[in-house]
């Protein structure tokens, strides 16, 4: 058989609206596993040993469970106990969820390595630990843990394919659809397989952009 | 009668899909150690074209999902090869591969982190080539990768969870079997979630504990 990449040309526009589907689920889960991560991160560095232990055993389940599993959990997990959502709404939650964990270790890291120096002149500036934390910890953390956390998210695109199996149709979802209507699947996972490095390459040339811009004043001088 | 309640049967089912999980789990890393440790050396060697080559290839797998991977090796293959390939071989071949990437990766900047003095004061001591990675860069970079293939084993141990999905009944698809039949996704999704997460911890701990071994000849005794 000729490899032939003209009879997908086609499907191209269902494949476009599978990989805007794929974006919606990433950005919106990113979102969502920033905002846990922080928390979890908050918890994790807090002064209380039993609310460090609970959010160490939520990073340590979830990073050691594998995706899919747990995808599977919420989706017949949670109509058993009277919610009933769509597949993409599951996903994004289940994608959050599995992201916040490692988010967090990110956050966390970032909160760790701020100079004792900073808190405490912030202590003696009169600041509340509530402030200090807000105004001074969080934007320093988050700052300087823009590129892990860009990792983060190429992770959470690649995994994001496994939500085709939740019957939702996002990238690799509509090229299964492609594939079983051209019987033509080695050209479109060919296909795919390029589309998702391109993708991932690009998100990770925008993150050194944006790592770079969050901290210029960090840089050193050229010459 | 009804079929939907738990029998002990159901243990023996888990047990297999363990099993299975695992025994693929060992067999895809060894070969993936073997030929990332392969293609480490070719990049080593600086061979023409095959380094090149290696590199696309190994950046290809690392970032594209390996669910399209294995819809690739499973219906592509099969539709442009003409070549019969069954859920597990399309295992195998993917797992393996995509294990091979990694290993490649770390191969790589494990023989990076040698100091180039070294390699150039063996040299002058009429080293050959050959004998110069095998007595002077083996063993150091062979050190300083176990932690993160430790990291990287644990990791594919997760990922061995999406072959369920192309049909090889492994752990994650006697989930969903039991899953089916029994309609009781929180207890059938929290078993099968812990059994992985053991694993997991068993290959973290087993690599903790063989890590600290290498180490020890370097640790401090004391005065």
């Amino acid at each position: 058989m000729r490899f032939d990449l003209t009879i997908l040309a086609p499907h191209i526009g269902f494949l476009a609206e599978g990989a805007l589907l794929t974006v919606q689920a990433c950005i919106l889960s990113l979102i969502g596993s920033v905002i846990l991560g922080m928390l979890v991160a908050i918890a994790r560095t807090s002064a209380a040993g039993w609310v460090r232990r609970l959010a160490f055993v939520y990073v340590d389940l979830f990073r050691n469970i594998p995706f899919i599993v747990q995808l599977f959990f919420f989706y017949y997990g949670l109509p058993e106990i009277g919610i009933y959502i769509d597949a993409f709404t599951t996903g994004v939650i289940a994608l959050s969820i599995a992201g916040g964990a490692y988010a967090s270790d990110v956050i966390r890291s970032g909160i760790l390595a701020i100079d004792n120096g900073i808190l405490e002149a912030a202590e003696v500036s009169g600041l509340s630990k509530r402030k200090t934390f807000t105004r001074i910890v969080l934007p320093i953390a988050l700052r300087t843990s823009v590129r892990p956390l860009g990792s983060v998210l190429i992770n959470m695109i690649l995994t994001s394919s496994i939500l085709s199996t939740i019957t939702l149709n996002e990238l690799t979802g509509s090229a299964k659809i492609v594939a079983s209507d051209t019987f033509r699947p080695f050209e479109i996972y060919v296909v795919l397989l390029v589309v998702y490095a391109a993708l991932t390459w690009l998100v990770s040339l925008g993150i050194g952009l944006l790592h770079r811009r969050l901290n210029r004043d960090m840089l050193e001088p050229v010459g | 009668m009804r079929f939907t309640d738990f029998t002990s049967y159901d243990l023996v089912l888990l047990a297999q899909g363990l099993a299975t999980t695992i025994g693929l789990f060992l067999a895809t890393s060894l070969i993936g150690l073997a030929i990332g440790a392969l293609w480490a050396v070719i990049r080593f060697y600086r061979v023409p074209v095959l380094t090149q080559l290696v590199a696309f290839l190994a950046e290809i797998l690392k970032n594209s999902p390996v669910l399209v991977q294995l819809f690739l090796v499973f219906f592509g293959f099969p539709a442009f090869f003409k070549v019969n390939v069954t859920p597990v071989e399309a295992a195998v071949i993917t797992l393996s591969a995509n294990t091979a990437a990694f290993v490649y990766v770390i191969g790589v900047s494990a023989i990076e982190s040698i100091a180039r003095e070294q390699v150039e004061a063996a040299r002058v001591f009429g080293l050959t080539r050959w004998q110069v990675l095998r007595h002077v860069i083996a063993p150091q970079a062979a050190a300083f990768s176990v932690g993160p293939l430790v990291a990287l084993l644990v990791n594919q141990l997760q990922v061995t969870s999406l072959i369920s999905v192309i049909g090889v009944v492994d752990l994650t698809k006697i989930g969903n079997i039991l899953n089916l039949r029994t309609l009781k996704p929180f207890i059938v999704w929290s078993v099968v979630g812990l059994l992985y997460y053991l694993a997991a911890k068993l290959v973290a701990t087993l690599g903790a504990r063989f890590e600290d071994r290498l180490r020890a000849h370097s640790a401090f005794r004391g005065l």
